[in-house]
Protein backbone atom coordinates (compact mmCIF):
# COMPACT_ATOMS: atom_id res chain seq x y z
CA UNK A 1 0.00 0.00 0.00
CA UNK A 2 1.06 3.43 -0.84
CA UNK A 3 -0.52 6.10 0.80
CA UNK A 4 0.19 6.43 4.72
CA UNK A 5 -1.64 7.66 7.66
CA UNK A 6 -0.17 10.17 9.78
CA UNK A 7 0.72 9.24 13.64
CA UNK A 8 -2.18 9.08 15.51
CA UNK A 9 -1.68 12.85 17.54
CA UNK A 10 -2.06 13.04 21.09
CA UNK A 11 -3.46 15.79 23.30
CA UNK A 12 -1.53 16.47 26.93
CA UNK A 13 -3.47 13.97 29.06
CA UNK A 14 -2.57 11.33 26.08
CA UNK A 15 -5.82 10.75 25.06
CA UNK A 16 -6.51 9.85 21.25
CA UNK A 17 -7.71 11.93 18.78
CA UNK A 18 -10.48 9.10 18.11
CA UNK A 19 -13.28 8.16 20.41
CA UNK A 20 -14.38 4.81 19.86
CA UNK A 21 -18.52 5.47 19.49
CA UNK A 22 -20.04 3.91 23.06
CA UNK A 23 -23.48 4.55 21.67
CA UNK A 24 -25.35 0.98 19.60
CA UNK A 25 -26.60 2.14 16.82
CA UNK A 26 -28.91 -0.28 15.84
CA UNK A 27 -30.24 -0.50 19.29
CA UNK A 28 -30.37 4.19 19.41
CA UNK A 29 -32.33 3.21 16.36
CA UNK A 30 -35.26 0.74 17.91
CA UNK A 31 -34.41 -1.95 15.34
CA UNK A 32 -34.12 -5.46 16.12
CA UNK A 33 -30.85 -7.47 16.16
CA UNK A 34 -31.46 -10.61 14.80
CA UNK A 35 -30.46 -12.08 11.33
CA UNK A 36 -32.19 -10.61 8.33
CA UNK A 37 -33.36 -12.84 5.68
CA UNK A 38 -32.18 -12.76 2.18
CA UNK A 39 -35.25 -13.08 -0.06
CA UNK A 40 -35.59 -9.50 -0.86
CA UNK A 41 -32.17 -9.46 -2.91
CA UNK A 42 -32.38 -13.22 -4.68
CA UNK A 43 -36.76 -13.58 -5.46
CA UNK A 44 -38.22 -12.48 -8.39
CA UNK A 45 -41.68 -12.30 -6.77
CA UNK A 46 -40.58 -10.33 -3.90
CA UNK A 47 -38.82 -7.87 -7.14
CA UNK A 48 -42.32 -7.45 -8.72
CA UNK A 49 -44.09 -6.40 -5.17
CA UNK A 50 -41.07 -4.04 -4.50
CA UNK A 51 -41.84 -3.05 -7.52
CA UNK A 52 -45.87 -2.18 -7.05
CA UNK A 53 -45.62 -1.41 -3.29
CA UNK A 54 -42.24 0.53 -3.02
CA UNK A 55 -41.61 2.26 -6.56
CA UNK A 56 -45.10 3.02 -7.79
CA UNK A 57 -46.14 4.22 -4.43
CA UNK A 58 -42.57 6.14 -3.00
CA UNK A 59 -41.00 9.73 -3.92
CA UNK A 60 -38.35 8.87 -6.29
CA UNK A 61 -35.50 11.25 -6.99
CA UNK A 62 -35.59 12.06 -10.97
CA UNK A 63 -32.65 14.67 -11.09
CA UNK A 64 -31.54 18.44 -10.25
CA UNK A 65 -32.75 21.95 -10.60
CA UNK A 66 -29.61 23.10 -12.44
CA UNK A 67 -30.38 20.31 -14.85
CA UNK A 68 -33.24 23.14 -16.16
CA UNK A 69 -31.22 26.10 -15.86
CA UNK A 70 -33.88 28.60 -18.06
CA UNK A 71 -37.78 28.45 -18.61
CA UNK A 72 -38.88 25.93 -20.82
CA UNK A 73 -35.55 23.97 -20.27
CA UNK A 74 -36.52 20.01 -19.97
CA UNK A 75 -34.75 16.90 -19.79
CA UNK A 76 -36.08 13.20 -19.94
CA UNK A 77 -35.68 10.51 -17.43
CA UNK A 78 -36.09 6.71 -17.83
CA UNK A 79 -37.97 5.12 -14.56
CA UNK A 80 -37.70 1.55 -16.04
CA UNK A 81 -38.49 0.07 -12.41
CA UNK A 82 -42.03 1.96 -13.25
CA UNK A 83 -41.71 1.22 -17.17
CA UNK A 84 -41.76 5.11 -17.74
CA UNK A 85 -40.37 7.79 -19.77
CA UNK A 86 -40.47 10.85 -17.59
CA UNK A 87 -40.50 14.65 -19.63
CA UNK A 88 -39.61 16.93 -16.80
CA UNK A 89 -40.00 21.01 -17.60
CA UNK A 90 -39.77 24.34 -16.13
CA UNK A 91 -42.27 26.60 -17.10
CA UNK A 92 -42.80 30.08 -17.97
CA UNK A 93 -43.91 30.47 -14.33
CA UNK A 94 -40.82 28.97 -13.45
CA UNK A 95 -42.70 25.43 -11.90
CA UNK A 96 -41.10 22.33 -12.55
CA UNK A 97 -43.90 19.84 -13.67
CA UNK A 98 -43.19 16.54 -15.07
CA UNK A 99 -45.30 14.17 -17.60
CA UNK A 100 -45.22 11.22 -18.94
CA UNK A 101 -43.56 11.23 -22.13
CA UNK A 102 -46.01 9.65 -24.51
CA UNK A 103 -48.20 11.13 -26.88
CA UNK A 104 -51.99 11.27 -26.74
CA UNK A 105 -52.34 10.04 -30.28
CA UNK A 106 -50.86 6.84 -30.55
CA UNK A 107 -48.73 6.63 -27.91
CA UNK A 108 -45.29 7.38 -29.11
CA UNK A 109 -42.80 8.42 -26.78
CA UNK A 110 -43.09 12.41 -27.49
CA UNK A 111 -39.19 13.58 -26.74
CA UNK A 112 -36.17 12.08 -27.63
CA UNK A 113 -33.39 14.08 -26.78
CA UNK A 114 -32.23 13.28 -22.91
CA UNK A 115 -32.44 17.60 -22.39
CA UNK A 116 -32.70 20.74 -24.00
CA UNK A 117 -34.99 23.93 -24.64
CA UNK A 118 -38.20 23.98 -26.36
CA UNK A 119 -41.40 26.13 -26.26
CA UNK A 120 -42.98 23.18 -28.06
CA UNK A 121 -42.68 19.42 -28.34
CA UNK A 122 -44.05 17.95 -31.12
CA UNK A 123 -43.98 13.97 -31.28
CA UNK A 124 -43.06 12.63 -34.89
CA UNK A 125 -45.36 10.19 -35.75
CA UNK A 126 -47.70 12.68 -36.96
CA UNK A 127 -46.73 16.31 -35.47
CA UNK A 128 -49.01 16.54 -32.42
CA UNK A 129 -47.66 19.52 -31.02
CA UNK A 130 -47.58 20.23 -26.70
CA UNK A 131 -46.41 22.69 -24.67
CA UNK A 132 -47.47 26.06 -22.85
CA UNK A 133 -48.80 25.31 -19.43
CA UNK A 134 -49.40 21.82 -18.06
CA UNK A 135 -48.59 20.18 -20.90
CA UNK A 136 -51.41 21.43 -23.21
CA UNK A 137 -51.91 19.83 -27.07
CA UNK A 138 -51.29 22.45 -28.63
CA UNK A 139 -52.08 21.54 -31.91
CA UNK A 140 -53.46 18.72 -33.75
CA UNK A 141 -52.73 18.25 -37.83
CA UNK A 142 -55.77 18.04 -39.94
CA UNK A 143 -57.68 18.20 -37.12
CA UNK A 144 -61.40 17.91 -38.84
CA UNK A 145 -60.77 14.87 -39.56
CA UNK A 146 -60.57 13.83 -36.23
CA UNK A 147 -63.89 12.44 -34.33
CA UNK A 148 -65.44 15.16 -32.10
CA UNK A 149 -61.97 15.37 -29.88
CA UNK A 150 -61.65 17.47 -27.36
CA UNK A 151 -57.84 18.61 -27.48
CA UNK A 152 -57.93 20.30 -23.84
CA UNK A 153 -58.23 16.46 -22.79
CA UNK A 154 -55.41 15.38 -24.76
CA UNK A 155 -52.70 17.34 -22.87
CA UNK A 156 -49.74 14.89 -21.49
CA UNK A 157 -50.43 12.91 -18.78
CA UNK A 158 -48.79 14.71 -15.61
CA UNK A 159 -46.99 12.75 -12.43
CA UNK A 160 -46.71 14.56 -9.18
CA UNK A 161 -43.39 16.40 -8.77
CA UNK A 162 -42.20 18.32 -6.12
CA UNK A 163 -38.54 19.84 -5.45
CA UNK A 164 -36.80 19.75 -2.13
CA UNK A 165 -33.09 21.68 -1.47
CA UNK A 166 -33.14 21.27 -5.83
CA UNK A 167 -33.76 18.04 -5.73
CA UNK A 168 -36.42 17.09 -8.17
CA UNK A 169 -38.83 13.83 -7.03
CA UNK A 170 -41.51 12.37 -8.64
CA UNK A 171 -44.42 10.09 -7.66
CA UNK A 172 -46.35 7.39 -10.08
CA UNK A 173 -49.48 7.16 -7.56
CA UNK A 174 -51.77 9.36 -9.59
CA UNK A 175 -52.91 11.15 -6.66
CA UNK A 176 -49.99 10.96 -4.37
CA UNK A 177 -51.19 9.26 -0.53
CA UNK A 178 -48.26 11.79 0.92
CA UNK A 179 -46.84 14.55 -0.07
CA UNK A 180 -42.60 15.03 -0.92
CA UNK A 181 -42.15 16.71 2.71
CA UNK A 182 -44.67 13.99 4.65
CA UNK A 183 -42.65 11.21 2.50
CA UNK A 184 -39.33 13.09 3.67
CA UNK A 185 -40.24 13.45 7.08
CA UNK A 186 -38.01 14.37 9.50
CA UNK A 187 -34.75 14.04 7.09
CA UNK A 188 -36.60 16.80 5.35
CA UNK A 189 -36.33 18.83 8.31
CA UNK A 190 -33.15 18.00 9.33
CA UNK A 191 -31.27 18.49 6.14
CA UNK A 192 -32.80 21.63 5.23
CA UNK A 193 -30.58 24.68 4.39
CA UNK A 194 -27.23 22.73 3.53
CA UNK A 195 -25.33 25.11 1.30
CA UNK A 196 -24.52 23.39 -1.47
CA UNK A 197 -22.13 24.20 -4.02
CA UNK A 198 -20.32 23.10 -7.38
CA UNK A 199 -23.18 21.89 -8.71
CA UNK A 200 -22.67 22.52 -12.51
CA UNK A 201 -19.47 20.62 -13.17
CA UNK A 202 -20.08 16.96 -12.53
CA UNK A 203 -18.10 13.69 -13.40
CA UNK A 204 -20.62 10.68 -13.73
CA UNK A 205 -19.60 7.19 -13.19
CA UNK A 206 -22.65 4.43 -14.71
CA UNK A 207 -22.36 0.63 -13.94
CA UNK A 208 -25.37 -2.29 -15.26
CA UNK A 209 -24.61 -5.07 -13.77
CA UNK A 210 -25.68 -8.30 -12.51
CA UNK A 211 -26.90 -7.62 -8.81
CA UNK A 212 -30.13 -6.63 -7.00
CA UNK A 213 -30.31 -2.80 -6.61
CA UNK A 214 -30.37 -3.07 -2.97
CA UNK A 215 -26.74 -4.84 -2.51
CA UNK A 216 -24.87 -1.81 -4.30
CA UNK A 217 -27.26 0.21 -2.38
CA UNK A 218 -25.94 -1.74 1.06
CA UNK A 219 -22.09 -1.03 -0.37
CA UNK A 220 -22.18 2.29 0.24
CA UNK A 221 -24.66 2.45 3.63
CA UNK A 222 -21.19 0.61 6.04
CA UNK A 223 -18.16 1.39 6.06
CA UNK A 224 -17.04 -1.63 7.53
CA UNK A 225 -15.92 -3.72 4.62
CA UNK A 226 -13.70 -0.40 3.31
CA UNK A 227 -10.06 -1.85 5.01
CA UNK A 228 -10.98 -5.43 3.24
CA UNK A 229 -12.41 -4.29 0.16
CA UNK A 230 -10.73 -1.23 -0.66
CA UNK A 231 -7.21 -1.50 0.69
CA UNK A 232 -5.16 1.21 -1.18
CA UNK A 233 -7.93 3.38 -3.28
CA UNK A 234 -9.89 4.15 0.02
CA UNK A 235 -8.76 2.70 3.55
CA UNK A 236 -5.83 4.80 3.89
CA UNK A 237 -8.30 7.71 4.15
CA UNK A 238 -11.39 5.96 5.59
CA UNK A 239 -9.64 3.84 8.26
CA UNK A 240 -6.57 3.62 10.65
CA UNK A 241 -4.53 0.82 11.64
CA UNK A 242 -4.59 1.65 15.36
CA UNK A 243 -7.18 4.27 15.41
CA UNK A 244 -9.88 3.12 13.78
CA UNK A 245 -9.15 -0.17 12.68
CA UNK A 246 -12.19 -1.11 11.12
CA UNK A 247 -13.84 2.03 10.07
CA UNK A 248 -16.30 2.40 12.93
CA UNK A 249 -18.76 4.98 11.66
CA UNK A 250 -18.49 8.15 13.81
CA UNK A 251 -22.47 7.90 14.22
CA UNK A 252 -25.15 6.24 12.46
CA UNK A 253 -28.93 6.96 12.61
CA UNK A 254 -32.64 6.60 11.05
CA UNK A 255 -34.45 10.03 10.19
CA UNK A 256 -37.87 8.38 9.69
CA UNK A 257 -37.78 6.01 6.75
CA UNK A 258 -34.59 6.99 5.47
CA UNK A 259 -30.85 7.14 7.48
CA UNK A 260 -27.44 8.71 7.27
CA UNK A 261 -24.01 7.27 8.86
CA UNK A 262 -21.27 9.58 9.39
CA UNK A 263 -17.63 8.23 8.13
CA UNK A 264 -14.61 8.13 10.03
CA UNK A 265 -11.37 10.31 8.03
CA UNK A 266 -8.28 11.37 8.51
CA UNK A 267 -8.48 14.93 8.18
CA UNK A 268 -4.39 15.54 7.92
CA UNK A 269 -4.43 12.34 5.48
CA UNK A 270 -0.94 13.07 3.45
CA UNK A 271 0.06 10.77 0.01
CA UNK A 272 2.75 8.85 1.46
CA UNK A 273 5.95 9.90 -0.48
CA UNK A 274 6.41 7.35 -2.61
CA UNK A 275 2.99 8.38 -4.11
CA UNK A 276 5.05 10.66 -6.34
CA UNK A 277 1.76 11.44 -8.84
CA UNK A 278 -0.63 11.41 -6.11
CA UNK A 279 1.80 14.00 -4.15
CA UNK A 280 2.21 16.16 -7.19
CA UNK A 281 -1.64 16.76 -8.10
CA UNK A 282 -2.77 16.58 -4.58
CA UNK A 283 -3.57 20.27 -3.77
CA UNK A 284 -5.05 20.87 -0.07
CA UNK A 285 -6.99 23.32 -1.10
CA UNK A 286 -8.75 21.50 -3.55
CA UNK A 287 -10.05 19.18 -0.86
CA UNK A 288 -8.97 15.84 0.32
CA UNK A 289 -8.54 11.84 -0.57
CA UNK A 290 -12.83 12.16 -2.11
CA UNK A 291 -13.20 16.16 -2.11
CA UNK A 292 -13.17 18.66 -4.91
CA UNK A 293 -13.45 22.20 -3.57
CA UNK A 294 -12.01 24.83 -1.29
CA UNK A 295 -12.32 24.54 2.60
CA UNK A 296 -14.48 27.82 3.00
CA UNK A 297 -17.27 26.43 0.82
CA UNK A 298 -16.73 22.94 2.54
CA UNK A 299 -16.54 25.01 6.37
CA UNK A 300 -20.27 26.30 5.21
CA UNK A 301 -21.44 22.05 5.13
CA UNK A 302 -19.74 21.19 7.89
CA UNK A 303 -20.99 24.16 10.10
CA UNK A 304 -24.76 22.28 9.71
CA UNK A 305 -26.09 20.54 12.56
CA UNK A 306 -27.02 17.60 10.63
CA UNK A 307 -23.73 17.07 9.06
CA UNK A 308 -21.39 15.35 10.96
CA UNK A 309 -24.09 15.51 14.19
CA UNK A 310 -21.50 14.38 16.82
CA UNK A 311 -18.72 17.38 15.32
CA UNK A 312 -16.08 14.22 15.42
CA UNK A 313 -12.80 16.24 14.13
CA UNK A 314 -11.76 13.48 12.48
CA UNK A 315 -14.65 13.29 9.90
CA UNK A 316 -14.79 13.01 6.37
CA UNK A 317 -17.81 12.09 5.01
CA UNK A 318 -22.27 12.14 5.46
CA UNK A 319 -23.86 9.53 3.74
CA UNK A 320 -27.42 9.93 3.88
CA UNK A 321 -29.82 7.23 2.13
CA UNK A 322 -33.19 8.56 1.09
CA UNK A 323 -35.51 5.43 0.76
CA UNK A 324 -35.61 3.87 -1.43
CA UNK A 325 -32.97 4.23 -4.01
CA UNK A 326 -31.17 7.83 -3.55
CA UNK A 327 -27.86 8.77 -1.51
CA UNK A 328 -26.78 12.41 -1.08
CA UNK A 329 -23.45 12.49 0.45
CA UNK A 330 -21.64 15.35 2.06
CA UNK A 331 -17.95 15.49 2.14
CA UNK A 332 -14.84 17.84 3.89
CA UNK A 333 -14.69 18.63 -0.41
CA UNK A 334 -17.94 18.49 -2.03
CA UNK A 335 -21.20 16.15 -2.85
CA UNK A 336 -21.70 13.36 -4.48
CA UNK A 337 -25.45 11.44 -5.64
CA UNK A 338 -26.34 7.73 -6.11
CA UNK A 339 -29.08 6.27 -8.01
CA UNK A 340 -29.62 2.76 -7.53
CA UNK A 341 -32.11 2.17 -9.80
CA UNK A 342 -33.76 -1.51 -10.40
CA UNK A 343 -33.96 -3.05 -13.60
CA UNK A 344 -34.77 -7.17 -12.61
CA UNK A 345 -34.32 -8.78 -9.17
CA UNK A 346 -30.45 -9.31 -10.30
CA UNK A 347 -30.00 -6.15 -12.39
CA UNK A 348 -29.50 -3.00 -11.46
CA UNK A 349 -28.17 0.66 -13.67
CA UNK A 350 -26.40 2.52 -10.94
CA UNK A 351 -25.40 6.16 -11.67
CA UNK A 352 -22.78 8.45 -9.52
CA UNK A 353 -22.68 11.93 -9.94
CA UNK A 354 -20.27 13.75 -8.25
CA UNK A 355 -19.83 17.43 -8.22
CA UNK A 356 -16.34 19.02 -9.39
CA UNK A 357 -15.51 22.62 -9.91
CA UNK A 358 -15.16 24.14 -12.77
CA UNK A 359 -10.97 23.48 -13.75
CA UNK A 360 -8.97 25.97 -12.67
CA UNK A 361 -5.88 25.26 -14.17
CA UNK A 362 -3.36 22.07 -15.77
CA UNK A 363 -2.85 21.15 -12.21
CA UNK A 364 -6.17 21.15 -11.00
CA UNK A 365 -7.38 19.36 -13.97
CA UNK A 366 -5.16 16.55 -13.16
CA UNK A 367 -6.21 16.48 -9.45
CA UNK A 368 -9.75 15.82 -11.15
CA UNK A 369 -8.06 13.13 -13.45
CA UNK A 370 -6.76 11.97 -10.02
CA UNK A 371 -9.99 11.90 -8.29
CA UNK A 372 -12.34 10.06 -11.39
CA UNK A 373 -9.81 7.79 -11.58
CA UNK A 374 -9.80 6.88 -8.03
CA UNK A 375 -13.25 6.69 -7.80
CA UNK A 376 -14.09 4.52 -10.90
CA UNK A 377 -11.68 2.57 -8.78
CA UNK A 378 -13.97 2.39 -6.06
CA UNK A 379 -16.81 1.77 -8.20
CA UNK A 380 -15.13 -1.38 -9.86
CA UNK A 381 -14.48 -2.84 -6.39
CA UNK A 382 -17.77 -2.57 -5.47
CA UNK A 383 -19.30 -3.79 -8.59
CA UNK A 384 -16.68 -6.57 -8.82
CA UNK A 385 -17.96 -7.45 -5.10
CA UNK A 386 -21.86 -6.99 -5.47
CA UNK A 387 -22.17 -9.64 -8.51
CA UNK A 388 -20.53 -12.25 -6.64
CA UNK A 389 -22.65 -11.30 -3.58
CA UNK A 390 -25.39 -11.97 -6.05
CA UNK A 391 -23.67 -15.77 -7.39
CA UNK A 392 -23.51 -16.50 -3.33
CA UNK A 393 -27.03 -15.54 -2.60
CA UNK A 394 -28.68 -17.17 -5.54
CA UNK A 395 -26.82 -20.28 -4.44
CA UNK A 396 -29.42 -21.10 -2.00
CA UNK A 397 -26.51 -21.72 0.47
CA UNK A 398 -27.99 -18.96 3.09
CA UNK A 399 -31.36 -17.93 4.15
CA UNK A 400 -30.35 -15.43 6.68
CA UNK A 401 -27.58 -12.42 6.55
CA UNK A 402 -26.03 -11.36 9.93
CA UNK A 403 -25.63 -7.59 10.27
CA UNK A 404 -23.25 -5.90 13.22
CA UNK A 405 -23.75 -2.40 14.87
CA UNK A 406 -22.12 -0.10 11.75
CA UNK A 407 -24.05 -2.29 9.13
CA UNK A 408 -27.57 -0.22 11.04
CA UNK A 409 -28.53 1.34 7.58
CA UNK A 410 -28.77 -1.62 5.71
CA UNK A 411 -30.97 -3.33 8.44
CA UNK A 412 -32.89 -0.39 8.78
CA UNK A 413 -33.88 -0.15 5.10
CA UNK A 414 -34.57 -3.72 5.02
CA UNK A 415 -36.85 -3.02 7.74
CA UNK A 416 -38.39 -0.23 6.66
CA UNK A 417 -38.49 -2.64 3.34
CA UNK A 418 -40.94 -5.00 5.19
CA UNK A 419 -43.33 -2.48 6.15
CA UNK A 420 -43.95 -1.04 2.71
CA UNK A 421 -44.14 -4.46 1.64
CA UNK A 422 -47.13 -5.36 3.68
CA UNK A 423 -48.55 -1.67 4.37
CA UNK A 424 -52.16 -0.65 1.92
CA UNK A 425 -51.51 2.90 2.93
CA UNK A 426 -48.36 5.12 2.32
CA UNK A 427 -49.42 6.52 5.92
CA UNK A 428 -48.78 3.19 7.50
CA UNK A 429 -45.35 2.77 6.01
CA UNK A 430 -44.45 5.96 6.82
CA UNK A 431 -44.82 5.15 10.86
CA UNK B 1 10.26 26.58 -28.35
CA UNK B 2 11.81 24.99 -31.78
CA UNK B 3 12.12 23.57 -34.15
CA UNK B 4 11.21 20.87 -36.41
CA UNK B 5 8.15 18.98 -34.69
CA UNK B 6 5.40 17.28 -36.50
CA UNK B 7 2.53 18.97 -34.72
CA UNK B 8 0.59 16.03 -36.32
CA UNK B 9 2.06 13.38 -34.45
CA UNK B 10 4.70 14.58 -31.90
CA UNK B 11 5.06 16.52 -28.67
CA UNK B 12 6.73 20.12 -28.16
CA UNK B 13 10.59 19.98 -28.27
CA UNK B 14 11.91 18.85 -24.70
CA UNK B 15 9.91 16.00 -24.29
CA UNK B 16 11.11 13.81 -26.85
CA UNK B 17 11.62 11.11 -24.20
CA UNK B 18 8.00 10.56 -24.08
CA UNK B 19 7.54 10.19 -27.72
CA UNK B 20 7.33 6.51 -27.46
CA UNK B 21 4.45 6.47 -25.16
CA UNK B 22 1.82 8.26 -27.38
CA UNK B 23 0.28 5.95 -29.53
CA UNK B 24 -0.50 3.80 -26.72
CA UNK B 25 -1.20 6.20 -23.97
CA UNK B 26 -2.78 9.79 -25.41
CA UNK B 27 -6.50 9.34 -25.46
CA UNK B 28 -10.04 11.54 -25.42
CA UNK B 29 -11.64 10.55 -22.75
CA UNK B 30 -11.18 9.76 -18.85
CA UNK B 31 -12.80 6.62 -19.91
CA UNK B 32 -10.77 5.13 -22.41
CA UNK B 33 -7.14 6.37 -20.64
CA UNK B 34 -8.79 4.10 -17.77
CA UNK B 35 -9.36 1.07 -20.21
CA UNK B 36 -5.52 1.45 -21.12
CA UNK B 37 -4.29 1.12 -18.18
CA UNK B 38 -6.52 -1.30 -17.16
CA UNK B 39 -5.74 -3.58 -19.86
CA UNK B 40 -1.90 -2.96 -19.98
CA UNK B 41 0.59 -5.45 -18.73
CA UNK B 42 2.17 -4.11 -15.20
CA UNK B 43 5.56 -3.83 -16.80
CA UNK B 44 4.57 -1.28 -19.61
CA UNK B 45 2.52 0.42 -16.87
CA UNK B 46 5.32 1.03 -14.85
CA UNK B 47 7.84 2.04 -17.94
CA UNK B 48 5.24 4.60 -18.70
CA UNK B 49 5.21 6.10 -15.09
CA UNK B 50 8.79 5.85 -14.87
CA UNK B 51 9.45 8.02 -17.77
CA UNK B 52 6.15 10.52 -17.45
CA UNK B 53 6.87 11.17 -13.73
CA UNK B 54 9.94 12.55 -13.61
CA UNK B 55 9.20 14.97 -16.25
CA UNK B 56 5.97 15.94 -15.22
CA UNK B 57 6.57 19.44 -13.44
CA UNK B 58 8.36 20.34 -16.75
CA UNK B 59 5.21 19.20 -18.64
CA UNK B 60 2.99 21.37 -15.92
CA UNK B 61 4.99 24.71 -16.22
CA UNK B 62 5.13 23.95 -20.39
CA UNK B 63 1.57 23.39 -20.33
CA UNK B 64 0.56 26.65 -18.21
CA UNK B 65 1.55 29.44 -21.05
CA UNK B 66 -1.58 27.98 -23.02
CA UNK B 67 -5.53 28.44 -22.06
CA UNK B 68 -7.60 25.34 -20.86
CA UNK B 69 -8.97 24.14 -23.61
CA UNK B 70 -6.92 26.32 -26.60
CA UNK B 71 -3.47 24.30 -26.69
CA UNK B 72 -1.79 23.45 -29.94
CA UNK B 73 -1.79 19.95 -31.15
CA UNK B 74 1.48 19.26 -29.77
CA UNK B 75 0.92 20.72 -26.05
CA UNK B 76 -2.39 19.05 -26.30
CA UNK B 77 -1.07 15.62 -26.74
CA UNK B 78 1.29 15.94 -23.79
CA UNK B 79 -1.47 17.46 -21.53
CA UNK B 80 -3.14 13.90 -22.23
CA UNK B 81 -0.27 12.00 -21.41
CA UNK B 82 0.21 13.74 -18.10
CA UNK B 83 -3.57 13.10 -17.73
CA UNK B 84 -3.11 8.90 -18.03
CA UNK B 85 -0.08 9.83 -15.63
CA UNK B 86 -2.72 9.63 -13.23
CA UNK B 87 -4.01 6.45 -14.31
CA UNK B 88 -0.81 4.89 -14.36
CA UNK B 89 -0.29 5.99 -11.04
CA UNK B 90 -3.48 4.30 -9.72
CA UNK B 91 -1.69 0.93 -10.58
CA UNK B 92 1.61 1.67 -9.55
CA UNK B 93 0.69 3.55 -6.44
CA UNK B 94 -2.61 1.91 -4.91
CA UNK B 95 -2.57 -1.48 -6.65
CA UNK B 96 0.88 -2.90 -7.56
CA UNK B 97 -1.26 -4.30 -10.09
CA UNK B 98 -2.78 -3.05 -13.63
CA UNK B 99 -6.44 -2.80 -12.01
CA UNK B 100 -7.62 -3.25 -8.30
CA UNK B 101 -7.36 -6.71 -6.88
CA UNK B 102 -10.06 -9.51 -7.97
CA UNK B 103 -11.71 -6.85 -10.24
CA UNK B 104 -13.09 -8.70 -13.06
CA UNK B 105 -12.60 -7.06 -16.81
CA UNK B 106 -14.06 -6.10 -19.00
CA UNK B 107 -16.21 -3.83 -16.44
CA UNK B 108 -19.34 -2.92 -16.28
CA UNK B 109 -18.24 -0.07 -15.03
CA UNK B 110 -17.67 3.65 -17.79
CA UNK B 111 -16.79 6.73 -16.39
CA UNK B 112 -19.56 8.24 -18.93
CA UNK B 113 -18.44 12.38 -18.27
CA UNK B 114 -15.09 13.08 -17.42
CA UNK B 115 -13.71 16.60 -15.69
CA UNK B 116 -13.48 19.43 -18.64
CA UNK B 117 -11.16 19.19 -20.42
CA UNK B 118 -10.65 15.82 -22.28
CA UNK B 119 -12.66 14.27 -20.10
CA UNK B 120 -15.07 13.12 -22.49
CA UNK B 121 -18.91 12.35 -22.53
CA UNK B 122 -20.84 8.75 -23.29
S1 LIG C 1 -48.44 9.13 -32.09
FE1 LIG C 1 -47.83 11.11 -31.66
S2 LIG C 1 -48.62 12.24 -33.31
FE2 LIG C 1 -49.32 10.25 -33.72
FE1 LIG D 1 -17.38 0.00 -1.19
Amino acid sequence: MSAVIDKVETGTSGTPRHQMAEECFTLDAGLPTGPVSVEPYRSPEFFERERERVFKRAWLFAGRIEQLPEHDSYFVKEILICKASVLITRSKEGKVQAFHNVCSHRGNLVVNKPCGRAERHVCRYHNWAYGGKDGALLGIPDQKHFFDVDKKSLGLTPIACDVWEGFIFVNFQKQPEVTLAEFLGPFGTTYAGIPYFNLDETIVIQADFKANWKLIADAFAEPYHVPSLHPATLAPGFAHPEDNRYARPLSARAHGIHRHFSAYGNPHYVPAPTSKVESLVYIQDTGGVLGGDASENAQGVMNHPAINPTKNPNWSADVTWIFPNFNIDYSTGGFWIHEFWPVAYNRTQWTLRIFIPKTASIRHRLQLEHYASRWAEVVLEDVTNCERIQLGLESGAKDHMVLQDAEMLIRHNLWVLDKWMKADKVADALK
Amino acid sequence: MSAVTDKATSLPAGFEALEAFVPYWVHETNDKRREARSTAQMEDIQAFYDTVVPMAEQGIAYLEQYELGKMPADAERLFKLLLAMNHAAIAVEMHGAPRAFDSTWPSAVRITQGPWPHGGRI
